[in-house]
Formats: C-alpha cells, structure tokens, sequence
C-alpha cells in the first residue's frame, strides 16, 4: 500500500462531499502518508475469509499458560 | 487520614477516605464541597481545568446528601462525595460543550450511563472539566477555551485530550474524574500531572451517553488519585448496559478486593524494544527504578518480545482518522471554520484513507490482538512508559495546523495507540519525578478485561511509593 498523493486526496475528498483545497490535501498527504508506510507489511496480506469480529473472538480467548522467557 | 486533615482540608484526602469519613459522619458532604470549592478559586485562575464551575447547585446539593444522610439514608457507595468530569458525559439539562465552539450551547436530554452510576452512588457535581476539542489531541491545547496548565509547573502540558480530568484530579479540586482514552487520552494527562488513569478494556464501560470519538476504539475510564480510587470507580461503573450493545455482559471481577492484594506471584514483562527506544533519560531511569520496586514487593520480572507496535500504531491511525471523520462529516462540510485549525486538520486526514485501508485495518484486528496475547503468555502485565518523555512546555508543543503537527502529535502518542488499536486495559500510574520536578508515569498493559490485575499492581506500588500522595504546591 502506497501513500496517496495530493491529487489523488483531492479526489477522494470531493466524492465525499467535502472538497479540499490543493494545500490542504497536499497538508493531508504529508500527514497521513506514515500511517499508510506503517501498515503497509499487512496491507494485502490478510486471508480471505477474515473477518473483523475476529476481534471479539481474539478477546474472550483463554490466554495459553506457557511460560514466558 | 486523621481529624485534623479533616477538619482543615478534606479535598486532599483520596475518593476512598472521603466517602468513609462522610458515611461516618467524620466531616460532612457540605464541607467537603466547600473544601473542593475554595481549593478550586485558588487554582482555577492558573490552571483553567474548569469548563464550569457550579458552586451554588453544588452545595445545595451537598446540604441535600448531609440532610438525607442525618435521616439514615445513605445514597450509595459515594454518598456526598463532589465530582466533576470530562466535558463530554451527556448531563440531562446540562450544556456538554465537548471543548468545542460547536457545541457550546448544546444542551444534553440524556445522561451517559457511566455518569449515572456514579450519581447512584450518590456522588454530586461541582461542575464540568476542560478538554480539547472534541477528544482529539494529545496535548491540552484547545483553541477555544485557552490551554489547560499542569500544576506540577504553570507553563507546560497537562496532556490530552482529559486535560481538565488530569489537571484537576492533580491539584486536587476534584477527588477523581472521568476522563477517555481513545488514542492516550486518559493515560497521557496521567502521565503528565502525577495522577492514575485507567484506559478501560474496549467493552468494559458503556459508552452511552459519552461523546463519540472513534466507535472502535472509544472507551471511557477514571483518573484518580489512587489506583485504589480507580477501583472504587470502576466496580461502580463497569458492566453490562442496554442502552450500550458494545458494552460486554460477562461478571465484573471484585476490583475492590483485587486492590487489597500484594503483586507476590505475579509476572510482569519488560519489552526489549519499541517500548524501551529512544526514552528521554530520566524517563529511562524512573522505568527503571519501577521495575527495581515490583522485584522489591514480589513480583517476577522477565523480557517480552511484542510484535511490532508499529504496525499497531499505523493501524490505529487509519481507523481512528477515518471513524472520526465520518462522525464530524456534517459539521465539517456545514461549519469548518468553527474548528479549531489543528482539530480540522485531524479531521480531514480521515478523507484521504480508503474505504477498503479502513476495513483491512479493522480486519487485522482480530489476529493482530491474538500475536500480542501469544506473546505475553504467561505474563500478567507489561510495564511500559506513557510516553518518551515528561510533560513538554506549552509553547513548544503548540503546534497549530503546522506541517509538522502531526509527527509532534504521534511522537508524544507513540507509546499509546497500539494499545488502543489492540483494545487492550493500561492502568498509568505515578512512578517518579524528573530532577526539574515534572511527575513521569509508567503504564501497565494488561490482557483483555483483565482491568483487576492491573489495579492489583497499581496498588501495591502505590503502598510501597508515594509518588501518587505528592501534591502540587500553588506558586
């Protein structure tokens, strides 16, 4: 997954109904474009059939005893 | 706790001695109000933790708990104890400004069922606690309604977004508060005002009634004096709750009971990177000197190697820029410039994150919680620090809407999100001051729902340390 440029931001703001100008979607790229670099060893790696309530099941899973280093 | 405490200052006593000594009829709700009160006009002028201040409803309503008490009727477990909260628990036919200019004269029909089980227990409200906008920013600036101070030194931090909560509870104006942790914002004020603040397990508090922030990763949690105080809180609050399908229906452990207990047996992991890089010194020091008292009291320490937090970090980042931008979307499009620049500016990174980066980040979740348990097997807590360094200066962390803002955002947030990503119980607490006299707080992670442990260590530090018992002197 790749950071998404200024332009590219621009577009996806005017088809979520809240236009940005050039500068701020150029601010915006800056500022998010780490979060998109830091997931991006996941980003389309996951299994198919995953689905995000694994979440839940995650936390009420008994957590094996074994010891620790 | 002794009669002459009592009788000179109540408002320093800890939320535990107060509603003892006001059960027992040792100093009453009005005095203990009005302790709260005075100490309030002392500090509120160089602190501006308060949103509003409501003197005159508070000691009516703390001659109403004494009158009902005089008669033998004890409203609960805080019977008379005055508390103010974070400004963003909907208080019926109350204005809940939630730090913003949005919502200034917005007027709450409901009350959020956290605040309501406090107010069962008999507690009663001095007023409300500032906060930055809309619960999004890590410091205690707000653009509005000025910046919140610490007490421990006027002109740095307090941490946000409880800002009001962690200053506050701090300079003892308040016994405890509510505060939220969605992205470190119980944990961070914690940190930086000397206090204890617990980041609940996402599900373990309703969340009815509280602002929305990010439905994923929202929860609500106390800041206190005590960790002891915390427990107190949390066996009032936590639970299931109709008005909150998110809020789980399982048991709610005896927190109370848990607090009484020593950390003997217990194993606590110290990560050997992320968590330990690039500290400012003497927060490496005060982690180490944390880790020399648990081994002191009993507790078992070994090294734990996590899965990558930053991937955690990043994860969280994309569902919390996205889950936020889609709450404000209406007003963002009908009244952007009634923002704060920095909040807006927040607000609209959430626009640049695709629907399907959204969903694959919500879809690591699940197995993403699972690596982090796997790895901590065995463990019962991991200590870690709140944050890289101790509270910055207000001047330097004000950063606006600047280019830089957001890397200054996640360099004081580094050692917070994962655990919010994760969903995960941090219980931050009191550790040691730095040699120019600023508190540094540890926090302890704990396993999912497992809030209990985490106030069992807590405690136990705090008997074997007084960090948790120094108080801000006013200058």
């Amino acid at each position: 997954m790749t950071r998404p440029t200024p332009k590219e931001i621009k577009a996806i703001a005017d088809v979520a109904g809240v236009p940005v100008s050039a500068e701020v979607a150029t601010r915006i790229a800056n500022s998010i474009g780490p979060a998109f670099e830091g997931f991006a060893p996941v980003a389309g790696t996951l299994p198919f059939d995953l689905e995000p309530a694994t979440f839940l099941l995650a936390q009420g899973a008994k957590t094996p005893k074994k010891a620790a280093k | 706790m002794n009669i002459h405490q009592i009788s000179t200052e109540p408002a320093l006593l800890s939320l535990t001695a107060i509603a003892q000594a006001i059960a027992a009829k040792r100093v009453s709700s009005r005095e203990v109000t009005q302790s709260c009160l005075d100490r309030i006009a002392q500090w509120q002028p160089r602190l501006n933790a308060f949103m509003a201040i409501e003197a005159e409803q508070a000691l009516a309503s703390a001659d109403a708990a004494d009158a009902a008490l005089a008669k033998g009727k004890v409203g609960g477990a805080l019977h008379g104890v005055p508390l103010a909260h974070k400004d963003m628990y909907y208080d019926a036919g109350k204005v809940v400004t939630c730090g913003s200019k949005i919502r200034r004269d917005f007027v709450a029909t409901t009350t959020s069922t956290a605040l309501q089980r406090l107010k069962d227990a008999g507690t009663i409200r001095l007023g409300s606690l500032q906060m930055s906008e809309f619960a999004y920013g890590p410091t205690g600036h707000n653009s509005h309604y000025g910046p919140v101070h610490n007490p421990w030194a006027i002109d740095h931090v307090t941490g946000g977004s409880s800002s009001g909560s962690g200053s506050a509870v701090a300079a003892r104006l308040t016994f405890a508060a509510l505060g939220s942790d969605t992205g470190g914002s119980i944990r961070m004020p914690a940190h930086f005002c000397g206090v204890t603040g617990l980041k609940t397990t996402v599900g373990r508090i309703s969340r009815a009634g509280a602002m929305p922030l990010s439905q994923s990763l929202d929860t609500v949690g106390p800041l206190a004096r005590s960790a002891e105080d915390c427990a107190l809180l949390m066996a009032l609050m936590a639970g299931a709750d109709p008005e909150d399908p998110t809020a789980v229906t399982g048991p709610v452990p005896d927190y109370n009971a848990a607090v009484q207990r020593s950390m003997k047996g217990l194993t606590i992991g110290v990560p050997t990177a992320f968590y330990v890089d690039d500290l400012d010194a003497e927060v490496a020091r005060i982690l180490d000197e944390t880790i020399a008292v648990f081994k002191r009291e009993g507790a078992h320490i070994v090294q734990v190697e996590l899965p990558d937090q930053r991937q955690f970090t990043a994860a969280c980042q994309l569902v919390l820029a996205v889950e936020a931008a889609a709450f404000h979307k209406r007003w963002m499009i009908e009244r952007p410039q009634d923002y704060g620049p920095q909040v807006l500016m927040r607000l609209q990174n959430g626009l640049a994150v695709p629907g399907v980066s959204y969903l694959e980040a919500m879809r690591w979740r699940g197995p993403a919680l699972a690596a982090y348990l796997a790895a901590v097997a065995g463990v019962d807590a991991v200590i870690a620090p709140v944050a890289p360094v101790a509270a910055p200066t207000i001047a330097e962390s004000d950063v606006g809407n600047s280019p830089d803002a957001e890397a200054v955002i996640q360099r004081l947030t580094r050692f917070t999100r994962p655990v919010n990503y994760l969903g995960l119980p941090s219980l931050a607490i009191p550790t040691g001051f730095t040699a120019s006299g600023l508190p540094v707080g540890m926090q302890l992670i704990g396993r999912s729902f497992d809030e209990a442990t985490l106030l069992r260590i807590g405690a136990a530090f705090q008997r074997a340390t007084d960090f948790h018992d120094r108080i801000p002197e006013l200058a």
